[in-house]
């Protein structure tokens, strides 16, 4: 409570794994998504088709948990844990949580404003 | 547009195939066909296939530009719309979803688009009349218009969302050259489709009108959007019924979507638009979700059920497949909707219909649209300098609180003579876009200039209102600004003005109003309920003669023009009315008020008001209020002077009376007002109720028993089920403490005549409640024991900073049945595990609950629960989990289970984090040193701070720090969770949270006005440089004497992509490099008298103001470290002089430099805070000073360091091994076993016992 706030007081952080061993500590208010290796798509993922464009991306994945809290549809969460063991290259992951990656859709800005990678 | 030879074989005849294609939507579900994509795959075309001859030497690789095969394999493609012809498509997609410049750029094939698109539509037709020739059904060819790559109200840059990829005219023209194609290619159909941005499609219906207008046709339009994610929302964010109302000018033969994560996914979507939109319906869904071998998921039954499910609930017209679907998936779906009837197409009455990213319909169930004036430059002289001053951030709080406030459409107007109108104007209606708490209302777009107008128009996705234009330069001027309005889909306000001037009288009001309407709705058929007419408000009471009826004469204008123009508005700007009473706000208020009575009765439902400031009619004043009517009606020759004379009498008043209360509970029996009173929190009545319950009673006891307890008890059922929130408990408790506070004597003087204990309350039971030795930390702690205490449990609480020995001793005298540890810094997760090993030792078997910011679960398993194995140690992390906890922990029935459950989760989670541990990959020291963050150092000079050494601040102002508050954490505090303002209007927590900001609020003002707290400070700056991962501090700018070291810590994670492994000393210039740089620090305090006040109103029973007065002050703490900050980037150390974010912006810290404090993320080590203090001298200078831990005392006190780097960010250590340890400790000139002690939490290993460390 009394030290400066390291990020903006609603930001959730969001925990980069990408080894498939490694357990990392959860609690209930954690969140915990697994990226799908490319979405197996006649296509390259991002072509053609926005709707299986956004299911595998990251920032899709985390809007969908804001939006599904909101809903109610599951438990509010204050930290996420991002399982990307399954990807071989994570570059991409980490451009989108760190806004580097262009947007595509309003909701990659809300995620770029309540999110933030830790590790 | 390309200068290709080809031309049309003959002109569509629009009209034709608008009633064929109408006539079968009416009898029938039309088939619309499949995926191209999916089809293509199929047949495996490599490089060579898209390239063909005609690209052979293409500079770009060109495999996966789809489009490209019409010209280079265009047998193949017109086998597929055959394919799509014979499994029963009536309308068939050209293959030219990416056939637009704009799309094309990838590959670099631009100059191909109107061949393309000509091919394209060729083909299809081809395609078409085989199958034709062979059944005789006709089909149509619907030229496809797809969303391009870019977006052009969403920046792809998050970092700059004012930032726009692509322009309304770049889609515009990219967009018209492939409907030249397209159309002479032979399209029937022109289907705007897979939209992402709304934007790009209102560019794209633009560009089909003018491709229209030019060739001389007019063909059906399809549009169809995309809707991908939970939120049911368009990829820009919008509603399906806002998408429909953005889109709705374009009258097209289909609205609908495509594109979804299957049939099911889409059909609530579908439905939503079904029930709005006044033509035809299209659905195309994608064959449900890829999987893993390339395929999808729905076969063409699964998906054919689906969709004729859709067709059953009356919900579309046409239907096909998009991504994954096949001809076969489109026969089994034509055969299954087959049987069922078409969508009826619903009467939608004609009703203004606007949109931002959610819809707004102005129905006569809103007597009156608040347009809100804030963000106008004309009417806020706020927003005129914020804007003239370029701080946009500031400017966008503004239209946010507007919103928030209740404004129903937001007014834009920078019509500034200094400001360049256009330009700004772009630039916030893009700022808007990316702000969905704003963007969701409608925008009125307000310039006196249409070119303001007009490129404000290209940035709104929604439907926006136009104010305004007039006749005022003829007829042709006024019906060209309508058409464009409507031709951007937007209603208009038209002011009451023609060639000779500005309306006045009644007549000349509705003379003008009426001759606009015939023009707008006879000539260019634009929609009457999409008319606004703003009569002109002008200022009465002026003591000019001729004003004297303006009132009447805007009132009567209102009431002809809706009774003889039907379906039109009203609007006005009211605060001309009362511009004769300038600086008398209470009496503007009236005069407004009273206007708009009447206004409102007659016709006027929208008005620009600041909503804010609006009086109620019914609570004005009589005196005040019939002299306002005498003046607004003109009802006597006098009521000027009259209203004058009053006037002065109001200013300052307000001119409200106080709304009485609710008192009609008082009338109950006692025990439901005092069951009353505890739910609601009320003291007021509370003494003399109990009092009355005490003499009805028999015995003291039984009143808390009784009417107290069954009071807390429904509280607590309320707080448990979620319907109550934690400020509102505690104000309940407050009330039962009151209460208690009155029975506590004559329940003692009950036991003195009875000689003894007998019938002493029985609580639940006892707990025990401490923050431990080193942390002051309480403000959890005291939350938890109100709640506990709520249900009946004692607490004990034995404030901060208690040393192991007097918890061990209070609870052995005391015999308490739980003790509770709390603690928020670090140090204090060592302090709690050692009280636990004490406990063992001392033999407690008791059990013992872990709280607190720092601590966890993870760390109560791992480090807390091996060293108590007698009792239990139990992990809580917040108020409303702890009565559970401690109810099942003292109830012999659930204990065993209890603590059975918890062991077996615990000895999870250690494991868990055991093998964690085991497996994490640190990089060895030198490594992570060698991918330090390294700036450019030659570029760049360090900023000079304005002085060297200290500076104390003594008492500073709390009024200024008030600004700075950021109160998102201070609903933290009280489980809250959501972020300021918006959870003042949450659904669940809103009333909660505004209660508690109200008595936050009042509380204060009260701390201002009585100076409650005195902030103190001190800051300093001294010469420094970093040698390797530490930051020398020097004595004065000779560098030669060193005055002090601050140690930092580097990242050792590994796998981080590009990312460095950063260290603060990287952000600080090297003493090799040889360029001087500087370091700040700062120590910052609310003051100490927050301790005696938050101790009085607890001896007061008040532990609601107790807990509100720390809060605040460590808000205040953290303000003041906020102001500090700005004050020093902008001042003291200057580098950024020219910054402007308001202080509610500090909170997102977009600026440059950080001030990182120790014992956080950047720096965990607590002991760091030595070297600062020493430096800064802070107990002598700023009253404040460290504890054993390293916290500070008093609790509300923030400190850290300054770094100036522009490229400076806050980081997270995390983990450090063991070989940064050793060297820290060398470098620190401290033991190993130490420095492990103080970076425990950090530690990536299990240190050695200290009995054998042989350092």
């Amino acid at each position: 409570m009394t030290a400066a706030l390291q990020h903006r007081p609603d930001a959730i952080p969001v925990t980069l794994v990408t080894d498939a061993s490694a357990l990392v500590p959860m609690d209930r208010d954690t969140a915990y998504l697994k990226l799908p290796p490319n979405s197996g798509h006649g296509h390259a993922d991002g072509q053609h088709c926005a709707a299986c464009a956004g299911r595998d991306d990251v920032r899709t994945m985390l809007f969908e948990l804001l939006e599904g809290a909101r809903q109610g549809l599951h438990p509010a969460f204050t930290r996420v844990v991002v399982d990307a063991s399954g990807l071989g290259d994570t570059t991409k992951v980490i451009a989108a949580l760190t806004g580097k990656l262009p947007a595509q859709a309003l909701r990659d800005h809300t995620v770029a404003r309540r999110f933030y990678l830790v590790g | 547009m390309s200068p290709s030879p080809i031309r049309p074989i003959a002109k569509p005849d629009g009209a034709e195939i608008l009633a064929a294609l109408t006539q079968a939507a009416r009898e029938r579900i039309l088939i619309l066909d499949g995926a191209m994509g999916t089809m293509i795959q199929r047949l495996g075309f490599d490089e060579s296939n898209f390239r063909g001859e005609r690209f052979v030497d293409s500079a770009k690789p060109l495999q996966g530009n789809n489009d490209l095969l019409i010209l280079t394999e265009p047998q193949a493609i017109e086998d597929i719309h055959y394919a799509y012809a014979k499994a029963g498509a009536d309308i068939m997609e050209t293959n030219t979803f990416s056939a637009t410049s704009i799309a094309q750029a990838d590959y670099g094939m631009e100059h191909v688009v109107y061949d393309l698109n000509y091919e394209g539509a060729r083909i299809v037709r081809r395609a078409a009349d085989r199958a034709t020739a062979e059944d005789g059904r006709r089909r149509f060819v619907a030229g496809a218009l797809g969303p391009t790559n870019r977006t052009a109200s969403i920046s792809p840059d998050v970092n700059n969302p004012g930032y726009r990829g692509v322009t309304f005219d770049e889609l515009r023209i990219a967009y018209a050259e492939q409907l030249h194609g397209l159309i002479d290619g032979g399209a029937d159909i022109i289907l705007i489709e897979t939209i992402f941005d709304t934007l790009n499609a209102k560019a794209a219906v633009f560009a089909t009108e003018e491709v229209f207008a030019e060739k001389g046709v007019r063909l059906p339009i399809m549009i169809s959007g995309t809707i991908t994610d939970l939120s049911g929302r368009t990829l820009s964010g919008q509603t399906p019924t806002a998408f429909w109302y953005s889109l709705r000018h374009a009258s097209p033969f289909t609205i609908g979507l495509n594109c979804a994560l299957g049939a099911d996914l889409m059909r609530g979507h579908v439905a939503e638009i079904s029930a709005v939109a006044d033509t035809f319906v299209c659905a195309y869904p994608n064959a449900g979700l890829p999987n893993e071998f390339g395929g999808y998921d729905e076969t063409p039954e699964l998906m054919a059920e689906q969709l004729e499910g859709f067709a059953a609930a009356g919900l579309i017209n046409v239907v096909g497949g998009c991504c994954g679907s096949t001809p076969d998936h489109i026969k089994a779906i034509a055969d299954a909707v087959g049987k069922h009837p078409p969508r009826q197409i619903p009467e939608v009455p004609p009703l203004m219909r606007l949109s931002g990213l959610e819809p707004f319909t102005l129905t006569k169930d809103i007597p009156f649209v608040n347009v809100g004036e804030r963000t106008n430059v004309t009417g806020s002289a706020r927003f005129r300098k914020l804007i003239t001053a370029g701080d946009y951030t500031a400017a966008l709080a503004v239209a946010r609180d507007q919103v928030e406030n209740g404004a129903q459409i937001i007014d834009i107007n920078m019509d500034e003579g200094l400001i360049d109108s256009k330009k700004v104007m772009v630039e916030f209606l893009n700022l808007i876009a990316a702000e969905p708490d704003i963007a969701r209302v409608p925008i009125m777009i307000d310039s006196s200039k249409w070119e303001v107008i007009e490129a404000g128009l290209q940035c709104v996705q929604g439907k926006a209102l136009v104010n305004s234009i007039s006749m005022k330069e003829g007829e042709e001027a006024f019906l060209h600004h309508a058409r464009l309005c409507r031709a951007y889909g937007a209603a208009v306000v038209v002011m009451a003005f023609d060639e000779q001037g500005q309306a006045d009288t009644l007549e000349r009001k509705v003379e003008i109003c009426t001759r606009a309407y015939k023009l707008l709705t006879e000539k260019i058929g634009f929609p009457p309920e999409d008319i606004v007419f703003d009569p002109n408000v002008f200022a009465v009471a002026t003591g000019i003669e001729e004003h004297n009826n303006y009132g009447n004469d805007f009132i009567g204008a209102a009431k002809q023009i809706t009774e003889t123009l039907p379906h039109v508005h009203i609007s006005g700007g009211i605060s001309n009315l009362s511009f004769s009473f300038r600086g008398n706000e209470p009496v503007r208020e009236a005069m407004h008020a009273v206007f708009l009575y009447y206004a409102i009765q007659n016709g006027m439902d929208m008005g620009i008001v600041n909503a804010g400031q609006l009086a109620v009619y019914e609570s004005i004043d009589k005196e005040l209020r019939d002299a306002c009517e005498d003046v607004i009606l003109n009802r006597r020759p006098d009521s000027t002077d009259r209203l004058l004379e009053i006037a002065e009498k109001y200013r300052g008043t307000g001119g409200k009376e106080a709304a009485a209360k609710d008192l009609s509970w008082r009338e109950k029996s006692v025990e439901e007002r005092i069951g009353y009173a505890m739910v609601n929190g009320i003291t007021e009545f509370i003494d003399a109720d109990t009092e009355e319950a005490r003499q009805k009673a028999d015995r003291p006891l039984h009143v808390i028993e009784g009417p107290l307890m069954a009071g807390m008890s429904i509280v607590g059922d309320l707080f448990g089920s979620g319907k109550m929130f934690l400020p509102q408990v505690v104000k309940s408790a407050r009330v039962m403490k009151q209460a208690v506070a009155l029975l506590l004597p004559y329940m003692e003087a009950e036991k003195l005549a009875n000689g003894g204990a007998e019938g002493e309350r029985q609580s639940a039971g006892k707990v025990l409640m401490a923050t431990v030795k080193g942390d002051v930390h309480d403000i959890g702690k005291n939350i938890v024991g109100v709640v506990l205490a709520c249900n009946n449990y004692e607490i004990i609480d034995l404030g901060v900073m208690v040393p192991v020995a007097k918890i061990l001793q209070t609870a052995r005298d005391e015999n308490v049945d739980i003790i509770g540890l709390s603690g928020l810094i670090t140090p204090s997760l060592d302090e709690m595990a050692h009280v636990a090993a004490e406990m063992e030792r001392e033999g407690f078997d008791i059990p013992l609950l872990i709280g607190g910011a720092t601590t966890s679960r993870v760390h109560t398993a791992v480090k807390i629960h091996p060293r108590y194995e007698r009792g239990q140690a139990v992990y809580v992390n917040d108020a409303s989990r702890a009565v559970g906890v401690v109810s099942n922990l003292l109830s012999p029935d659930t204990k065993v289970t209890f603590i059975e459950n918890v062991r077996a989760e615990y000895a999870k989670a250690a494991a868990a984090h055991l093998r964690a541990e085991e497996e994490k990959q640190r990089l060895p020291l030198v490594k992570a040193r060698a991918n330090a963050f390294k700036p450019d150092w030659d570029g760049y000079t360090p900023p000079v701070p304005k002085f060297l050494g200290t500076k104390v601040f003594d008492d500073y102002d709390l009024e200024t720090l008030a600004k700075y508050i950021d109160w998102t954490p201070f609903f933290q505090t009280w489980e809250l969770k959501g972020r300021y303002p918006a959870i003042l209007s949450d659904e669940k927590q809103g009333e909660a949270a505004r209660q508690l900001f109200a008595d936050a609020q009042k509380m204060l003002a009260q701390i201002i006005s009585e100076k409650w707290f005195h902030p103190r400070a001190v800051l300093g700056f001294w010469p420094a440089n970093a040698v390797g991962d530490d930051i020398r501090l020097y004595k004065d700018e000779g560098r030669e004497e060193e005055l002090a070291t601050l140690f930092t810590l580097r990242q050792q994670l590994s796998k981080r992509g590009d990312n460095p492994n950063v260290a603060l000393a990287d952000f600080v210039s090297p003493r090799d490099g040889g360029k001087p740089d500087y370091v700040g620090a700062f120590v910052v305090t609310a003051g100490i008298e927050e301790v005696a006040i938050a101790e009085r109103f607890e001896k007061d029973n008040d532990d609601y103001s107790s807990i509100l007065v720390k809060a605040l002050a460590d808000r205040f703490a953290e303000a003041f470290a906020e102001k500090l900050h700005e004050d020093v980037r902008r001042n003291y150390w200057g580098y950024a002089h020219n910054e402007t974010l308001a202080p509610e912006e500090l909170i997102g810290e977009n600026y440059r430099g950080i001030r990182p404090a120790p014992g956080y993320p950047a720096q965990p080590d607590h002991t760091e805070k030595t070297t600062l203090f020493n430096l800064l001298d802070a107990e002598n200078a700023a009253g404040v000073r460290l504890t054993e831990s390293y916290a500070m005392w008093p609790g509300s006190s923030v400190s850290g360091i300054y770094l100036s780097h522009p490229d400076a960010y806050y980081f997270g250590v995390a983990k450090v091994e063991r070989d940064q340890v050793l060297d820290y400790a060398a470098r620190k000139g401290m033991s190993v076993a130490e420095v492990e002690r103080w970076l425990s939490p950090i530690l990536n290993y299990i240190p050695a016992p200290t009995i054998v460390a042989a350092e």
